[in-house]
């Protein structure tokens, strides 16, 4: 039989040990340090989606035929002032896998069930990565980000996470891999795998190693993007607001564009105006 | 003298204890429970007070500049236009009008940020700075302001229960509301907030808000009311997808349901096609 002094302690313990999912509840001695305002490592101008490669064809996207006659379709576009299949031009997010490309700074938010990223580029706004051990949901609306779920790997055994491996499926279309065009399959069936890491030389960098699986592709592509982390503790997040002086203006499968001083004008030589049908003649 | 038993337990105790002052690196016990889903409860177009009808209803203490200014938007929107209203454009509302909680929203608790995601995707991530800093100096303005905000354990239990905000910096055109009733043109609104959850109802968040701003003739508050989800889906609400306003210059035509450009109000001019080859008419 206990004494009432032992009965009393256990309870205390077992009161604590109720309370400790809740104190414990986030140990962040165990993840890396990604805290910050992380920018793309890439070449000045248009960014490519591998940023180790020039852009348009130099990307030696792995597209099959029937792709790449699509791509090759958008570059004459692009070519004759179009817009080609980039859906940035209409302000549409670029979703995932081109949204890890960075147009604006991305910033990490490490918790035990989600990590969160950031993208200071308003209509990408947010990735929820999933790691609390959820499997795919049966129904899921797909999302031009996705839905991605994730894992913490300690692998080199120091007892601290160092990667982050991620799939993210159900992604929503239109996408193209940058604004050069090169699609994705529209059954949109992509399913995009990555390693999240910090260089091991240099803390301030941070890796995304990035697998594409999709159907407009003969093989699996493997691109690396990596980021630098701006050395400010309190850095600035700016806004990005695509929607705000963008001057395409999309009219029944055309492109054209607003000029300086916010007329209609072609974007492509020889371009006809607008068919103007359900405007009053009389009001012309 | 103790029991063995006793003993042990103690000793699990001490261990626990040990461990929790380890992993305290964020002990988010010290804060309330805000996770899951929030949206507003109130019905209705949404509005800056929600206790009251939209529009002449919500008796905003505008100065008679802005107010006429506001009747000049009412009657804009009477006729077809969109007052001064912007989100038509996909343009962010900004705060305040962005805590309205029309589309779903979720805190996320950092140790020295605490921040407010929305579903919808045109409106930046709020990020309340909770590490006590000052106000930064010459940076840009922008729809979401610049925030700091104040944990307070109002009832003394040792936890933190009410969030204190004060945000400015703020950017504009913004507005009030859907009717386009307009916030001062110098954009030098300051709103405070208290972020609590309802003392009988862990599900019930309020927003007590008072906004200062120079098109009003006082602070105007107003407390917001949100009911938790728990079981969470979150969707992509994309502004840009599937808008079919175009604007060209200062006037807003839409797109028809097969494609062309179409009068938004009665009797519109179409666009001016001066750049345009003549012979392309």
């Amino acid at each position: 039989m206990l004494y009432r002094s032992s009965i009393a302690a256990i309870a205390l313990t077992a009161a604590l040990c109720m309370a400790m999912p809740d104190a414990q509840a986030f140990d962040d001695g165990q993840y890396p340090d990604l805290k910050g305002q992380w920018r793309r490592i890439a070449p000045p101008g248009q960014p490519a989606f591998d940023p180790s490669k020039p852009r348009g064809r130099g990307q030696q996207v792995p597209l099959t035929p029937e792709y790449q006659a699509v791509f090759e379709a958008n570059l004459a576009d692009l070519a004759a002032g179009g817009e080609g299949l980039w859906p940035g031009y209409r302000c549409r997010p670029p979703g995932m896998p081109p949204m890890m490309t960075a147009y604006e700074p991305l910033e990490i938010i490490v918790l035990p069930e989600t990590t969160y990223i950031l993208i200071d580029h308003i209509h990408d706004s947010h990735r929820r990565i999933y790691t609390d051990g959820r499997d795919w949901p049966e129904e899921a609306e797909p999302a031009f980000a996705g839905y991605s779920i994730g894992k913490w790997v300690d692998q080199d055994g120091d007892g601290r996470y160092d990667v982050l491996e991620v799939e993210t499926r159900h992604i929503k279309g239109p996408r193209a891999y940058d604004a050069m065009g090169a699609p994705l399959h529209k059954d949109n069936k992509t399913v995009v795998n990555e390693r999240i890491y910090l260089d091991q030389t240099d803390p301030n960098i941070l890796h995304d190693e990035i697998t594409v699986i999709d159907n407009a592709l003969t093989r699996p592509w493997t691109v690396t993007k990596s980021y630098r982390r701006d050395p400010n503790p309190r850095p600035v997040w700016a806004e990005y607001i695509c929607a705000e002086n963008n001057t395409h203006v999309h009219i029944r499968n055309e492109s054209y564009f607003l000029s300086g001083d916010d007329y209609l004008m072609p974007a492509k030589k020889d371009q006809p105006p607008p068919d103007l049908r359900y405007f009053n003649p009389s009001r012309k | 003298m103790l029991s063995q038993s006793t003993f042990g337990a103690i000793t699990l105790l001490a261990a626990l204890t040990t461990t929790v002052a380890g992993a305290q690196a964020f002990d988010d016990a010290k804060y309330p429970d805000w996770s899951g889903q929030w949206r507003r409860i109130e019905g209705g177009p949404p509005r800056y007070d929600m206790s009251k009808p939209p529009g002449h209803g919500q008796q905003a203490p505008l100065t008679p500049e802005y107010r006429a200014l506001h009747e000049q938007s009412l009657k804009d929107q009477a006729a077809g236009g969109q007052g001064f209203d912007t989100t038509y454009m996909c343009i962010p509302m900004g705060m305040p009008r962005q805590m309205s909680g029309v589309f779903p929203f979720e805190f996320i608790f950092a140790p020295k940020i605490t921040y407010i995601l929305f579903e919808m995707m045109i409106q930046q991530p709020r990020r309340i700075y909770t590490d006590g800093r000052d106000w930064p100096k010459n940076e840009e303005p922008t729809f979401a302001g610049d925030s700091i905000g104040k944990w307070i354990d109002a009832d003394g239990d040792g936890r933190y229960d009410v969030l204190e905000v004060e945000t400015r910096n703020l950017r504009g055109p913004r507005v009030w509301d859907q009717s386009g009733m307009p916030m001062h043109a110098d954009n030098e609104a300051v709103i405070t907030e208290r972020i609590y959850l309802d003392k009988a109802n862990p599900d019930i968040l309020h927003d007590e808000m008072t906004t200062t701003d120079h098109s009003l003739t006082r602070p105007w508050t107003a407390t917001r009311n949100f009911k938790r989800e728990r079981k969470v889906i979150w969707t992509e609400n994309n502004c840009t997808e599937g808008n079919n306003h175009v604007v060209i210059g200062k006037e807003n035509y839409f797109r028809s349901g097969d494609g062309y450009l179409m009068p938004a109000r009665k009797n519109q001019a179409p666009p001016d096609l001066r750049y345009f080859k003549q012979s392309q008419k």
